[in-house]
């Protein structure tokens, strides 16, 4: 249905931001995962039509949407990273105004942003104008809008920035019922946005496809090559250039580590089962950045 | 407030702003700038008018009738260019970054103004530059005086340059100068300068054409000649001026101890607005307690419910849906306008409908320099208020384009409306309908190809006050006799509209 082949972006100033990328979409959650400036905001960009790659082919059912945008822009709906708002236009009105752009009718409109101001429990705040809305709310009338047409496919760029915990759950949850009949392609850095919903992850790093597959897959990866020790304090600088190491937790003992290595590092050292961030620590490298 | 510390502030700031493509484009303004400065031996166009006489060019008359050209319009356009470095570090946050830091109100403020003066300086810079290209491209005089031709930059040009960026700085920090109101406002200010500038009485010296005057006189007279006026600004000649022997200025103590007091009293008078400056403090908004309480984001976020999620019910149909998107860009154009301005408004409409006939042209021009700045949103809004994020990914740009385009159509025929039935019951309607066209087109295309609502906020308060000077070939109005048809205007307005299509879909072609 949604197929990137050997996408590449290089920016002004030669920066390669996506470097020959070639990805096969289906429907269902992926989960696209990468530190940051991995390149993964162009990629989604390029997905969406918004940003032109400098080589490589977007194809949706077929056709080449770099040539023929409107033909994804139809059926899609995109929650970039950074996005704005009118201030002064109400929840209702910018909804209703994003509505006509996309060219719903006027009765299917007026229903639809009744629907998804509810979705997204704003009904409350739909007549106050958007300058006046948290960054949480202005997320969630992202949310809302990227629903407007029933997209076939989603395009969701760090969506849940500025959700509280409990929002981020729930949004979670309507993204994994939303993808049963659609794609849904989210881009994260957090390890936790994906591993409960997504049922095929890509990690990236400086623009390259580093690893595909299902969590069961990548957590088949790095089976056995995770350990826990406990070191002293002294010893946690000598521990991080030897190993790649994904967590530290202080105890009374000591501290106890978390890490990496195809075998045990020392003698105190126990085999502990894999977590997806251990996957995506070892895809990506010591130089990534975890986020939580 | 060290130097150091000012100089590191001044130049983090030149630095960001001269790395925008924006800044090319300006000193290619600059270039323009010089090369109007002197025209070709057999040209008919003048900046500094002395009559039918003209320096020879060398370094002392390039480098003179240069810099008063640069005192005058880089002022006068340069206000425009460097009018945002307070915004802009609000925009970014960087502004509570500072604000967090030890750094003194008057200290920030002056490293603003010291920013730009270094902005509006080096377009003076380039402006010497051309100006040496051109002595050696005009060929009247191939010597070189560096001194000669530099030191008016110094006195006549520094001196005003530095008025205009603590002017800047000073309208950033009052409230409602701050808005578009404030750009045109500055167009009457730079206005009023131009004209008050050039007289001998001007304060600490004006733009010290008088002293360029005084010395041309004294040298016309004598070869015999006399000449009652000279003056600045861009004129047509019937006959291309003579060339004379002219020996350069002569800068008396007095007027350079006068340059030296303007360069003074334009840093402290942009150190003064510390006394009031918010420092980012957006408590200090002028917005009273209560309603900032009741619309903090915190208070809304608290009356309303986490999200819930259920199911959607409706399936969405494709339909008709021009009108609703002309609608909702009707409404982006006019959100957050006051109501004092729809009352001014709705007062121009009956003013113009029940004013006798004859007094239609005048209403018009009045009605129609009102809506000023919302018109300058038009084509500058998604992208300033950032969602052109968002848009991007919809389909049909172009359509929406056109929508804004009847948006800002639609708001012009309002309030020009009251005129607009006088002229139409004359049977003088087709002028009426041209500017109609022609004010929204200008507007989208200038906001579409800069991004910004500046430049149309800049250069349609000098094209309307043409029209107020009864300067017929730029009636765009269709208010003045004897003006362009209007079939022409018409024309025009078409041609801006397509400028402003071609370029969404070239942009979007090129991202």
């Amino acid at each position: 249905m949604f197929e990137l082949i050997d996408v590449t972006k290089v920016y002004k100033g030669q920066k390669r931001a996506v470097d020959g990328l070639s990805l096969r979409l289906g429907t269902g959650v992926v989960g696209l995962l990468g530190p940051n400036g991995a390149g993964k905001s162009s990629l989604m960009r390029i997905a969406a039509t918004v940003t032109r790659p400098t080589s490589g082919r977007v194809l949706f059912d077929g056709t080449d949407v770099v040539a023929k945008p409107d033909v994804l822009r139809r059926q899609l709906g995109y929650l970039p990273q950074d996005f704005g708002v009118y201030p002064n236009l109400t929840a209702r009105e910018f909804l209703s105004y994003l509505a006509a752009v996309k060219g719903l009718s006027a009765r299917s409109a007026r229903a639809r942003v009744d629907e998804l101001l509810a979705l997204v429990n704003l009904t409350e705040a739909a007549k106050r104008p958007l300058g006046g809305y948290s960054g949480g709310m202005l997320r969630r009338v992202g949310i809302a809008q990227t629903l407007l047409a029933d997209p076939r496919v989603l395009i969701v760029d760090e969506p849940t920035a500025g959700l509280d915990p409990q929002e981020r759950v729930r949004f979670r949850n309507l993204l994994s019922e939303l993808a049963a009949d659609r794609l849904v392609l989210l881009s994260t850095h957090i390890v936790s946005d994906v591993e409960s919903v997504a049922s095929d992850i890509a990690i990236v790093a400086n623009g390259r496809l580093l690893r595909r597959g299902t969590p069961e897959q990548l957590l088949r990866g790095v089976d056995g090559h995770v350990w826990e020790t406990v070191v002293g304090p002294d010893a946690i600088a000598t521990t991080q250039s030897r190993y790649l190491v994904s967590r530290m937790v202080h105890t009374p003992r000591g501290v106890r580590v978390r890490l990496l290595s195809p075998a045990a590092p020392g003698p105190d050292a126990t085999r502990v089962t894999p977590d997806l961030e251990d996957a995506y620590l070892a895809a990506v490298g010591a130089t990534a950045e975890v986020g939580r | 407030m060290t130097p150091r510390l000012l100089s590191a502030l001044a130049v983090a700031d030149f630095r960001e702003r001269v790395r925008r493509p924006a800044y090319a484009v300006v000193l290619l303004a600059a270039v323009g700038l010089g090369y109007l400065a002197a025209p070709a031996t057999n040209a008919h166009w003048t900046i500094v008018n002395t009559g039918a006489y003209r320096g020879t060019y060398d370094s002392a008359y390039i480098g003179t009738v240069t810099a008063l050209a640069g005192a005058l319009w880089l002022s006068a356009g340069g206000f425009y260019v460097v009018r945002t470095a307070i915004a802009r570090d609000e925009r970014s946050g960087v502004g509570q970054l500072l604000a967090a830091t030890p750094l003194r109100t008057s200290g920030y403020l002056v490293g603003k103004y010291l920013s730009n003066l270094l902005v509006l300086g080096s377009m003076a810079a380039v402006l010497a530059g051309t100006a040496v290209v051109m002595q050696l491209a005009r060929g009247e005089s191939r010597a070189i005086d560096p001194v000669a031709l530099l030191l008016p930059f110094a006195v006549f040009t520094l001196p005003v340059l530095a008025l205009t960026a603590a002017a800047a700085v000073l309208f950033e920090t009052i409230p409602v100068l701050r808005t578009g109101f404030g750009n045109v406002v500055w167009f009457f200010v730079s206005l009023a300068t131009m004209i008050a500038g050039q007289s001998a009485g001007a304060p600490l010296g004006g733009l010290g054409v008088h002293v360029f005057a005084k010395s041309m006189r004294d040298d016309l007279a004598a070869h015999g000649i006399t000449v009652t006026e000279i003056s600045l600004g861009l004129m047509y000649l019937d006959v291309p001026p003579r060339a004379i022997e002219w020996s350069g200025v002569d800068l008396a103590a007095g007027f350079v101890g006068e340059r030296l007091l303007v360069l003074l009293v334009a840093t402290v008078a942009a150190a003064v607005p510390a006394i009031w400056f918010g420092r980012f403090d957006p408590a200090r908004a002028g917005v009273s307690v209560r309603e900032a309480e009741r619309s903090t984001p915190a208070a809304i976020a608290a009356a309303v419910p986490p999200m819930a999620y259920p199911r959607l019910q409706t399936a969405p149909r494709r339909g008709a849906a021009f009108a609703r998107l002309l609608a909702g860009e009707l409404r982006i154009l006019t959100q957050g306008v006051s109501w004092w301005w729809w009352l001014g408004a709705a007062a121009l409409v009956v003013a113009g409908a029940a004013a006798p006939a004859r007094a239609a042209g005048p209403l018009l021009i009045a009605a129609w320099v009102w809506p000023v700045l919302i018109w300058s949103r038009l084509g500058a809004q998604a992208r300033e208020h950032g969602v052109e994020a968002l848009l991007d990914a919809c389909s049909s740009p172009l359509r929406r384009t056109l929508a804004q385009w009847l948006a800002g159509v639609v708001l012009t025929a309002l309030v020009g409306a009251g005129p607009g039935l006088r002229m139409a019951l004359d049977g003088d309607l087709p002028g009426w309908l041209a500017g109609v066209a022609f004010i929204p087109a200008l507007a989208l295309a200038l906001g579409v190809l800069s991004r910004t609502h500046r430049l149309f906020q800049a250069l349609y308060p000098p094209l309307w006050y043409a029209v107020v000077n009864d300067i017929a070939g730029l009636d765009f109005m269709g208010a003045l006799a004897g003006g362009p048809s209007p079939a022409l205007v018409a024309t025009a307005a078409m041609l801006l509209l397509a400028t402003a299509l071609t370029t969404v879909a070239l942009r979007r072609f090129s991202v």
